[in-house]
């Protein structure tokens, strides 16, 4: 028998994004930046930017990594920056304090590289989202298979990673529909360990479906 | 030019991206909009309004355009304010201000100010906001112009309007600036549809190739634009001498700028003293109508250089990558903001780097092809006049909900 829950609404969304005025040129003004910078900028250069760039996998998910590889040339702090797993963090403020420590820690070590100017600014950003509802709703995995096939990749950004903002950074709402309303705990949890870095949102789409098709095999 | 509907665009966009623009736009239907600008045609700026303004309204969004009036003296005056905001020295005496003043509060007494929201384009109209206590509408400054480095005198003096508005509009982050009020990414954008941009059968590229004289026995470089010493054209030649000692390839230097402009003509006879009767670099001096020539000549290129000294935003980045063209452009304006190093493109800063990258994307076809995908794949999320329609359906929503981060339609 299918099991039914409450209904999942798929939501969509769009970003616009809002510039701060301010800059990084050097590695010391990052810091400074990443110190003082809004938590949604923070999200947004970590789990937003890239969402506009979801068709393929860059060595660095995270701006902040990006433009330390690319401008500063300093591929050891990038790498390490690009490292932190955002599943050892329960909060943007948590991510935040990781980031600002590496890097200090990385100064401590090569302390001429925090006067070395990139070859182009960081500018620091955030965004606001307007997320509206699509026309579809569904009730049991088998609905949630058919929509998640043709629904666009920026609701799938949407309910999975901009969910973090409104239930916390480790879950998703899919997850949380799963748990909470269809009683699927494993399921849940295997969503949740989708790493959302590693592959293109089509990509992110199959991993879901395949997950949820064999949820319901079993 | 045809009218074009929305719906012309879901073949290249696809079906979720323009039923999702229908569902943004559901919510504000009836707005009523007022673009201002200082000219009806010529310019990317009347360009991108005849093309989205239309659109708007297929969307059930009334919106209006005008444009504003002024003598020799205003747009004298209006040409010196653009060259000071890109860093041209410039004294700015009381008579350009009143001049400046004068005609704006004049074209005041025209403009129709009963709307939600009305977007100013640029410096000239920029006096508009003046009326802001006499509507209830929503006031937007679109500066579509590079202010990264302004004449400080003048950027102070516009200031003082812009701070007045309730947001304002950059091109790329490296053109906004601390402000009082709150600014937003609004990327330019190219039309898919354009004879600059749309598909071309091969019968036509091979026609427009051989009607320049250009065989396609070897790899072609190219560069599009205007003959003018702030694009480098020397720069240009003097990278492919150095890649061609490694790989053979010819140069096609082609743009427009040289018949109406004198400097152009001087820089034009500069580049072809330069050639010194290479065979295998071909200039092409190109009418402003020479769309579809332009765009033959891109697709027919294997790698597309824009080796720019400044730049505004380079649509002719946008236009390269979009054609899938692996793409090598300087790191100034806004080609940072197109090319993501080895992701959809190239990045250089020399000479010698862009001759080593020729070399390189030359020598590795599966990376190029690769690089010019994905430069499609982002001019299709970010640079399509699609992306700048829902742009502005963002905006209007924000602009009604001030304060909130995350809006709930």
């Amino acid at each position: 028998m299918v099991k039914e829950g409450n209904p999942f609404y798929f939501y969509t969304s769009s970003n616009l994004v809002e510039l701060t005025g301010e800059r990084a040129d050097t590695l010391e003004e990052l810091l400074t930046i990443l110190k003082q910078c809004s938590g949604s900028a923070i999200f947004y250069h970590v789990f937003q930017s890239f969402r506009d760039r979801h068709f393929a996998i860059e060595k660095y998910h995270s701006d902040f990594a990006q433009w330390i590889s690319t401008s500063l040339d300093d591929e050891v702090l990038a790498e390490k920056l690009g490292a932190l797993d955002v599943r050892d963090f329960i909060s943007i403020r948590d991510m935040r304090e990781s980031m600002i420590q590496v890097i200090e820690h990385h100064l401590q070590e090569h302390p001429a590289c925090k006067e070395r100017t990139g070859k182009t600014p960081f500018f620091l950003s955030q965004s606001i989202s307007v997320a509206m509802p699509t026309q579809y709703a569904v009730r049991n995995l088998e609905g949630f298979c058919q929509v998640m096939e043709r629904v666009g990749v920026f609701s799938i950004h949407y309910h999975l990673v901009e969910a973090r903002l409104r239930l916390g950074i480790h879950t998703n709402d899919f997850s949380y529909w799963f748990r909470t309303s269809l009683n699927r705990e494993g399921l849940a949890k295997k969503i949740e360990e989708i790493d959302i870095y590693l592959h293109p949102l089509e990509e992110i789409r199959k991993l879901i479906l395949r997950k949820v098709q064999e949820e319901i095999r079993t | 030019m045809a009218f074009v509907s929305l719906t012309d665009y879901e073949p290249i966009v696809g079906k979720q991206c323009i039923e999702e623009l229908y569902l943004l736009a559901e919510g504000l239907k009836g707005k009523r909009i007022k673009m201002v600008n200082s000219t009806a045609v010529g310019g990317g700026v009347a360009e991108i309004l005849n093309r989205i303004i239309p659109l708007l309204n297929d969307l059930g969004i009334t919106t209006l355009w005008t444009v504003i009036k002024g003598g020799e003296d205003f747009f004298e005056v209006t040409k010196k304010i653009h060259n000071a905001l890109h860093g041209e020295g410039l004294s700015f005496p009381p008579r350009m201000k009143e001049i400046f003043l004068e005609v704006s509060r004049e074209n005041l007494r025209y403009i129709d100010l009963e709307q939600d929201v009305i977007v100013i384009h640029d410096p000239q109209p920029i006096v508009c906001i003046e009326s802001k206590d006499r509507t209830h509408a929503k006031w937007v400054w679109r500066c579509h112009i590079d202010i990264s480095n302004p004449n400080e005198e003048v950027w102070d003096f516009l200031k003082g309007y812009v701070e007045h508005y309730d947001v304002a509009l950059f091109s790329s982050p490296r053109f906004s600036k601390q402000l009082s009020i709150p600014q937003f990414l609004f990327f330019p954008s190219i039309d898919p549809l354009s004879d600059k941009n749309r598909d071309l059968e091969p019968e036509f590229i091979n026609q427009v190739l051989d009607r320049f004289h250009i065989p396609q026995d070897k790899p072609i470089v190219t560069q599009i634009s205007r003959f003018d010493r702030l694009k480098d054209p020397l720069g240009v030649i003097q990278a492919y001498r150095l890649a061609k000692r490694y790989t053979d390839c010819r140069l096609i230097l082609a743009g427009g700028g040289a018949s109406d402009d004198p400097e152009g003509e001087l820089v034009l006879d500069e580049v072809r003293a330069e050639a010194k009767g290479d065979p295998d670099i071909h200039i092409l001096s190109l009418l402003p109508t020479s769309s579809l020539e332009i765009n033959a000549l891109q697709r027919a290129s294997t790698l597309i250089l824009q080796k720019s000294i400044r730049e505004g935003f380079g649509l002719t980045v946008t236009e390269a990558l979009w054609k899938k063209k692996p793409t090598i452009g300087s790191a100034v304006g806004g080609i940072p903001a197109q090319i993501i190093p080895n992701f959809t493109g190239a990045l250089v800063h020399s000479i010698e780097g862009t001759a080593y990258q020729i070399r390189y994307l030359l020598s590795n076809p599966e990376i190029a092809r690769k690089l010019g995908e994905c430069g499609h794949e982002y001019v299709k999320e970010e640079f399509l006049i699609t992306q700048a329609l829902r742009r502005y359906l963002l905006l209007f929503h924000v602009l009604s909900h001030p304060g909130e981060r995350i809006i709930f339609l």
